[in-house]
């Protein structure tokens, strides 16, 4: 599919943001982010522990202020100053899963406060019984019933609790979600549930997803598009079929190959490859993401570039 | 295995049918905080004695003085040498003092004025610290001039401050109030500040401000009810501590006026009679003690039955 002709819903244009850690340090901890995102895709964005992956998920919920650049929604500014009302407006559209169920739900409300929290805020009913209704309905979509109304979030298991961060999230009627790994503090029998329950959900109600994981089997399965992030660099961003065929930049690669096979006597003869960042051609020329080929973006300097299209080149004829 | 035998299995073994949310179903019962909170604090036979007892002092403290009728400025049988300095006896259950008065009409005055005073206080210093604190925990820029504010104030010496307030404005219930009043709530603040700025980046907070709640909504529904706990052990320190000092500052003679039966200008009174009357002396203190001991006892179980962690 050409990207061209598709509608962004969420634009990140050169986003970087920082924190300061003690006087005067600062920590870039995400450097000059620049992509898009499409109406109705599952854009994943993979990375390793403290890559930046989540800390850009909150620049976009607006947890973590951008120190540069800005975030577009639907074409209009969402970072630094907005309008109240189109506060209003982004909260509505935007809403985000959490990666831990058990930390992320008030553990003295009960389920139905922790559902209509979001109906409360903009008074998204008329009536009291339309209200309840609303919560019913929403705690059905995630398969859970209404007598679970009036229980409390650690009554319920980690499953059960995650579909409840859905349905807070779904009762708003959102058009973008930033699902910050919302599996991985799952146990492994139940990843599945909840992650054909966002599928279900996507398809039904439109839906764009932003998927932040860092485990690249589960992306593959439900992703349409990948970034690679690395240190606060997107490195690389292709469609998911293209990412896991042709992976260009080294980062990517040896990631890749990290990735565990249910096969012991594969694993026990893989060649695993480690990153390193000095074989990476030394030079003063600022990186930047570069298009290999359409719609697959490489973080590089202008040889790389290069020599990446020739390795393209290359592994398209070896694959066929 | 015959053709027989696999015929009659085939009519032996069917679907089960099951119900998918069957599986989502909580079995048990419905968790009530409040219920819990009840169950926990009643479990413990030590804790419901402890409770009865603080229960009938202050009760008793309530209602006793207008039964009796005590009034510090009439002493009936000051003229009549007989009625002074009585021991203990069955008529005179804890004797009577230098001026022929009851002890045990002037022990529960004192101790109903007490009680009165630190509750109000309590009330007072609690109200206005939780609110504060809870803003103060939030807000960044209101955070800088607080904790200015905190300093100065906490290093004033409690003592001077409440001579020179109760000298300007006079001695009565009003002034000890106040003066009781004017720098405690400043304390219980940064304590909640300090608690608030603990839960207040959760994760649910991150969450419930993603859907657009406000900070008020939050400091009610996500932060208080977990400092629940933590203000009734605040509170149950605050009271035996403040009736205390209410006793302390009138033993100084800082608190009440003469008009009003205090138990602290009791014991200061009672303490010139030691040698001869210890019993004087002892009563009052005891029942002072008794007292503030049962408060915070209750208090303090009060407070971790309101652990949600001991529920379980």
């Amino acid at each position: 599919m050409s990207t061209e002709d598709r509608e962004v819903i969420l634009s990140i244009k050169h986003v970087d943001v920082t924190f300061e850690t003690g006087h005067k340090k600062k920590l870039r901890a995400v450097k000059d982010a620049n992509f898009d995102i499409y109406k109705g895709e599952t854009f994943a964005l993979v990375g390793e522990s403290g890559s930046g992956k989540t800390t850009l998920g909150r620049a976009i919920m607006r947890i973590n202020p951008c120190s540069a650049g800005e975030i577009l929604f639907e074409g209009k500014r969402i970072s630094g100053k907005i309008s109240r009302e189109e506060d209003r407006n982004v909260v509505r559209n935007i809403q985000m899963i959490f990666q831990d169920p058990a930390a992320s739900l008030n553990e003295r409300a009960t389920i139905e406060y922790c559902v209509s929290e979001g109906l409360y805020n903009f008074h998204l009913y008329k009536d009291e019984n339309e209200r309840i209704e609303k919560v019913d309905r929403a705690l059905e979509s995630v398969g859970l019933l209404p007598e679970h109304k009036s229980r409390y979030p650690h009554e319920f298991s980690g499953g059960q609790r995650q579909r409840v961060g859905i349905a807070r999230a779904m009762i708003m009627d959102p058009k973008f979600i930033v699902a910050d790994e919302p599996i991985s503090a799952l146990d492994v029998s139940i990843r599945a549930q909840v992650l054909n329950l966002m599928n279900k959900l996507k398809a039904e109600r439109n839906l764009t997803y932003l998927f932040i994981a860092h485990d690249l089997s589960v992306v593959r399965f439900i992703a349409d598009r990948i970034a690679v992030i690395h240190l606060g660099e997107i490195v690389e961003i292709a469609e998911s079929e293209t990412l896991f065929k042709y992976p260009m930049h080294p980062y990517t690669v040896s990631l890749l190959s990290a990735v565990p096979m249910p096969d012991p006597i594969v694993e026990k003869t893989r060649h695993h490859i480690v990153y390193d960042p000095s074989k990476l051609e030394q030079t003063d020329e600022q990186r930047e993401l570069r298009e290999v080929r359409p719609g697959h973006f490489v973080f590089c300097t202008n040889n790389e570039f290069t020599r990446y299209r020739e390795k393209m080149d290359r592994m398209e004829q070896e694959i066929g | 295995m015959d053709e027989k035998n696999l015929e009659n299995k085939n009519d032996l073994f069917g679907f089960a049918s099951f119900d998918k949310y069957e599986s989502e179903h909580i079995a048990a019962p419905q968790y009530s905080y409040w219920k819990s909170v009840w169950r926990t604090f009643v479990k413990n036979k030590f804790t419901v004695a402890v409770a009865i007892l603080m229960l009938v002092l202050v009760l008793f403290a309530l209602i006793q003085p207008s039964i009796s009728g005590y009034d510090p400025l009439i002493a009936p049988n000051v003229n009549n040498a007989e009625m002074r300095f009585i021991k203990p006896c069955a008529e005179h259950i804890f004797g009577t003092d230098n001026l022929g008065n009851e002890v045990f009409d002037v022990v529960w005055a004192g101790a109903r004025n007490s009680i009165i005073i630190s509750f109000v206080c309590t009330f007072i210093t609690m109200f206005i610290g939780v609110v504060v604190g809870a803003i103060w925990g939030f807000s960044k820029s209101m955070d800088k001039w607080m904790l200015e504010i905190y300093n100065i104030v906490s290093n004033v010496p409690f003592l001077l401050l409440a001579m020179i307030l109760s000298y300007v404005l006079g001695a009565g219930m009003g002034t000890l109030i106040f003066v009781m009043c004017v720098t405690e709530w400043v304390f219980v603040a940064f304590f909640i500040r300090t608690q608030v700025m603990i839960i207040r980046d959760r994760e649910y907070n991150l969450a419930s401000k993603c859907l657009g709640t406000s900070t008020w909504t939050m400091i009610k529904n996500n932060i208080l009810p977990y400092l629940i706990s933590v203000i009734m052990t605040y509170v149950s320190r605050m009271i035996p501590s403040l009736i205390s000092y209410e006793v302390f500052l009138s033993y100084m003679g800082l608190g009440l006026g003469v008009t009003k039966a205090s138990l602290g200008r009791m014991i200061s009174i009672y303490t010139s009679y030691m040698n001869g009357y210890p019993h004087l002396f002892w009563i009052p203190v005891t029942v002072l003690a008794v007292l503030s001991i049962s408060l915070y006892i209750v208090g303090q179980r009060l407070a971790d039955a309101a652990d949600p962690r001991t529920h379980m």
